[in-house]
């Protein structure tokens, strides 16, 4: 029994270390603040989110298990929360606008 | 073989958290700057729990959501405080 749990932890570790190491190249590939946003975000996410998966099956006991469960759902609300404030700001503080000079400023749909 | 995978997992996590200051550090504006701590919340979140887990201690886990809770709340009082200060100057 615990040699699967110790399989699929090492199989979520390398997903998020994957998912990690991509996000890391593209925030310093891309250009403009919503590129690094969308690499950010979606290593910040993913990559967070598959290590606690894997720490979740690697967990000691029935206590920090719960624990867990309630942080792994809490941290699904909060992250993509976060990235939407932060989308927010860069639209309002107008930082993109040296590299994106063609954006429409007039879609105040956001 | 699971304390292996943690040994792993606790220097991936330090490796993420070094490239994210970096970006902090040089990031040519503020929102670049945002974005990368962004990340840097989510990272040390991990790291947390990954202490956490490898110590036995559950103590570190109810850190863990308190650190989560204010963090996000710590983003609205930066982005309203960089926006405020913006339009003051």
């Amino acid at each position: 029994m615990m040699i699967i749990r110790e399989v699929l932890a090492l199989i979520a570790f390398l997903i998020g270390t994957a998912f990690g190491l991509v996000g890391m190249v593209g925030l310093f590939r891309f250009k403009d603040p919503y590129s690094r946003l969308h690499a950010g975000s979606l290593c910040g996410t993913t990559a967070v989110f598959s290590y606690l998966l894997a720490l979740l099956l690697l967990s000691p006991s029935i206590a920090s298990t719960l624990r867990m469960i309630i942080l792994i759902v809490f941290f699904l609300i909060s992250a993509p929360t976060g990235s939407s404030i932060v989308a927010r700001f860069i639209w309002e503080s107008q930082d993109a606008e040296a590299h994106r000079s063609s954006m429409n400023r007039e879609d105040k749909s956001l | 073989m699971s304390e292996w995978i943690l040994q792993a997992m606790l220097y991936t996590l330090t490796f993420f958290a070094v490239i994210t200051l970096v970006r902090l550090l040089i990031g040519p504006t503020a929102s670049d700057r945002l974005v990368a701590l962004n990340i840097l919340s989510a990272v040390s979140l991990a790291l947390l729990i990954l202490w956490g887990v490898s110590t036995k201690r559950t103590l570190y886990l109810d850190v863990a959501l308190v650190y989560d809770i204010f963090g996000f709340l710590g983003f609205l009082a930066i982005t309203r405080f960089l926006k405020k200060s913006k339009e003051g100057s």
